[in-house]
């Protein structure tokens, strides 16, 4: 079996807030006020991203990793297919994922299909195709009603990957997307079409639609305590009811790292960073703090009954990532993971080997984390880290996962 | 309390009923009976002293099924237009507030022959350059985790109005409570998310067809609705009176001031 996949995941923070953000502003999200952008700072900004994420590809990443967030200063990619077509043509061998696009946000779904065909096309094949439905904020952002979200987000996904695959032109006669002519210029290269990734939060009704296609799933959360391993767990359950199995590379997660030389060094070197982005960046998004935008009534995209069960197990409340006070709390969320090289390599294998995970996408980046300490960052995760993940992931799946078909039984779609 | 399940389209409508008198329809808004409070409340038993009170719940709202196919405010009118078959009201006083007075107003622009008077609280519906509806959805996100102030700020006169803290409590409320506000919330943003927020541009140019006459009322300190649509609902309706303006009430007139506003409401209905 293949190693564990290792992706460098990009989110593009803006990282020139004044030191009394949090005290002064009430979100980082939708109603962050954009009058705090400065030019005269943020000028190169992408270009240093952008370069960061081509450095990943020089260092031997499986892959870069891009999403889509609108009105905020969490992640300045309303648009990641442009960072992803600039990537096309300064990378030459890592997957670019885009995790994903939010389909209910675009009007049309044949844009996503089109521009993941070009994509696809422009990178020879690399292209990882991810279709979030977006949460809380993105509700707010374009004014997308919740009810009938998840639906929505179905028919578009199916409607895409029907046009990559299916000649045309078809008519499409959805509920959302009626379309008289599906005809795709150009079709992607990947055949039958580009893998599919979609991201969740253990939403049972997720896991099914994405057995159902064959797709891979990723866990969107960013804390891994036991969770991730129950998620895994009740993937693979799904999985066996669809007629399929479970292998590593159907799953993913989102966790973030700083590397240095020792533990004491690699705190000391990333906490700025790393406080920004939990007291910036999660305000309204993983804080309780001010009011938080991804989860709640106000974005009431799950049915009246999946809320009930919700409510019964819920502490209003309760501490979420952003709001850790001190590093002994942040340490206990397996969140973010700090420290010298091996303690990095045995942190992450115990969580390769517990959660059965092959699709590791990883930020390097956080906050303002400076160019310099982002790429040493990476440089050390890449020589010092990396290779021991590989080497150990290859016997852990091939123990457990012996005899198990890599390639998804997507026959159910066609 | 009684009430019934209608079938219509293999779908079920729950509505309360009770009082003897002449009909009246009762349609809720967000602070009320079916989107709360499982009965009546001070406001509709004042009601249905006088009249004979039908409360239909909203699609997806207490025990009335949801229904994805309602994308527009046309689908609640031929929604409606069913319960009112269903109830056999040919004509009827009709009361409704919030979203309720928008689907009130439609329903009253559009048939007009069926509505013997129109009684429209803080009611939703009207487009108003300038004065945009408040985001009851962005306030119904907890601040702190917990803090439900700024939905009972936007909905009554103030955060600590007794009333919206029942209703509306910090932390967790009553399950079935919080259930009921949950699928108000769910069935509304199906209407009012997504511009037109909570109207319908057209309903203005309409307002001139309704031929009954036609009382509005309004908080004096309505965080929801700027009084500016009151004053056009009033003007626009030809035969409406001036807008009625109780002091120290929020958006939930009703249930802020239950016995002046049901008796403004029958003294109304009565004349």
């Amino acid at each position: 079996m293949k190693p564990v996949q290792l992706f460098c995941w990009h989110f593009m923070a803006y990282p020139y807030l004044d030191k009394d953000f949090d005290q002064k502003q009430y979100s980082g999200w939708v109603t962050v006020p954009n009058s705090l952008w400065d030019n005269r700072k943020a000028r190169g900004l992408y270009q240093e991203y952008i370069d960061q994420l081509a450095y990943a590809d020089e260092l031997g990443f499986d892959g870069m990793v891009l999403n889509e967030h609108h009105q905020n200063i969490y992640g300045l990619m309303p648009s990641p297919n442009l960072i992803a077509s600039a990537l096309t043509q300064r990378t030459t061998r890592g997957k670019i994922v885009i995790l994903g696009n939010l389909l209910p946000l675009h009007m049309n779904p044949m844009r996503v299909a089109e521009e993941y065909a070009m994509l696809d096309q422009m990178s020879n094949g690399r292209l990882i195709a991810g279709f979030a439905p977006g949460g809380g904020p993105e509700t707010f952002n374009y004014d997308v009603p919740s009810a009938n979200t998840r639906e929505k987000f179905w028919e578009a996904a199916d409607l895409i990957v029907r046009s990559w695959t299916e000649d045309g032109p078809f008519a499409h006669e959805g509920r959302y997307f009626p379309l008289r002519y599906v005809n795709l210029w150009p079709k992607p290269l990947q055949k039958p079409f580009p893998p599919v990734w979609i991201p969740g939060s253990r939403s049972p009704s997720t896991m099914k639609e994405v057995a159902k296609r064959g797709y891979c799933y990723f866990l969107s959360s960013r804390s891994h305590g036991g969770e991730t391993h129950r998620a895994q767990q009740e993937f693979a359950a799904v999985l066996e009811q669809h007629g399929d199995h479970y292998h590593p590379f159907r799953f993913g997660i989102l966790m973030s790292t700083y590397i240095a030389e020792t533990d004491q060094q690699a705190r000391e070197e990333c906490e700025e960073g790393v406080w920004y982005f939990l007291k910036n960046c999660l305000k309204g998004h993983l804080r309780r703090e001010g009011r938080q935008l991804t989860y709640g009534p106000g974005v009431p995209y799950i049915p009246a009954a999946a809320w009930r069960e919700y409510l019964k197990g819920y502490t209003p409340g309760r501490k979420l990532l952003g709001d850790v006070e001190n590093w002994e709390e942040l340490e206990a969320s397996q969140s973010i993971i700090v420290g010298s090289p091996e303690t990095v390599t045995r942190r992450i294998q115990n969580l390769i080997e517990k959660a059965k995970v092959g699709n590791l996408l990883i930020q390097f980046q956080l906050g303002n984390m400076p160019d310099s300490l982002a790429r040493k960052n990476m440089k050390l995760f890449a020589e010092k880290v990396a290779p021991a993940l590989r080497e150990q992931s290859v016997k852990v799946f091939d123990k457990q996962f012996a005899g198990v078909n890599l390639e998804p039984a997507t026959e159910a779609l066609h | 309390m009684s009430g019934r399940i209608l079938d219509i389209n293999q779908r079920k409508v729950w509505v309360l009923e009770s009082g003897s008198g002449a009909p009246l329809l009762y349609l809720h808004g967000f602070a009320d009976v079916h989107s709360v409070k499982e009965n009546w409340m001070p406001f509709h038993e004042r009601l249905t002293d006088r009249a004979c009170v039908f409360a239909p719940a909203h699609p997806g709202c207490a025990q009335t099924d949801e229904n994805n196919d309602i994308d527009t405010i046309d689908d609640v009118i031929f929604h409606y237009l069913e319960v009112l078959d269903a109830l056999k009201l040919t004509t009827f006083d009709l009361v409704g507030s919030c979203v309720g007075g928008w689907i009130a107003a439609e329903i009253a622009a559009r048939h007009p022959e069926k509505i013997r008077k129109l009684v429209l609280i803080g009611a939703t519906g009207l487009f108003v350059e300038g004065a945009l509806i408040g985001d009851v959805f962005m306030m119904a996100q907890p601040e702190y985790g917990s803090s439900y102030a700024s939905l009972r700020e936007m909905l009554f006169s103030g955060a600590n109005q007794p009333t919206a803290l029942e209703m509306f409590p910090d932390g967790k409320g009553d399950l079935e409570d919080e259930v009921r506000r949950y699928q108000m919330l769910r069935f509304s943003s199906r209407i009012g998310f997504k511009p037109p927020y909570f109207y319908n541009r057209p309903l203005r140019n309409r307002l001139n067809r309704i031929r009954s006459p036609a009382l509005v009322i309004w908080g004096e300190q309505d965080h929801m609705v700027p009084r500016v649509h009151g004053e056009t609902y009033a003007k626009l309706i030809p035969d409406s009176g001036e807008l009625i303006i109780i002091p120290g009430a929020g958006h939930s007139v009703h249930v802020e001031k239950p016995a002046e506003t049901a008796n403004l409401v029958l003294d109304f209905l009565g004349k």
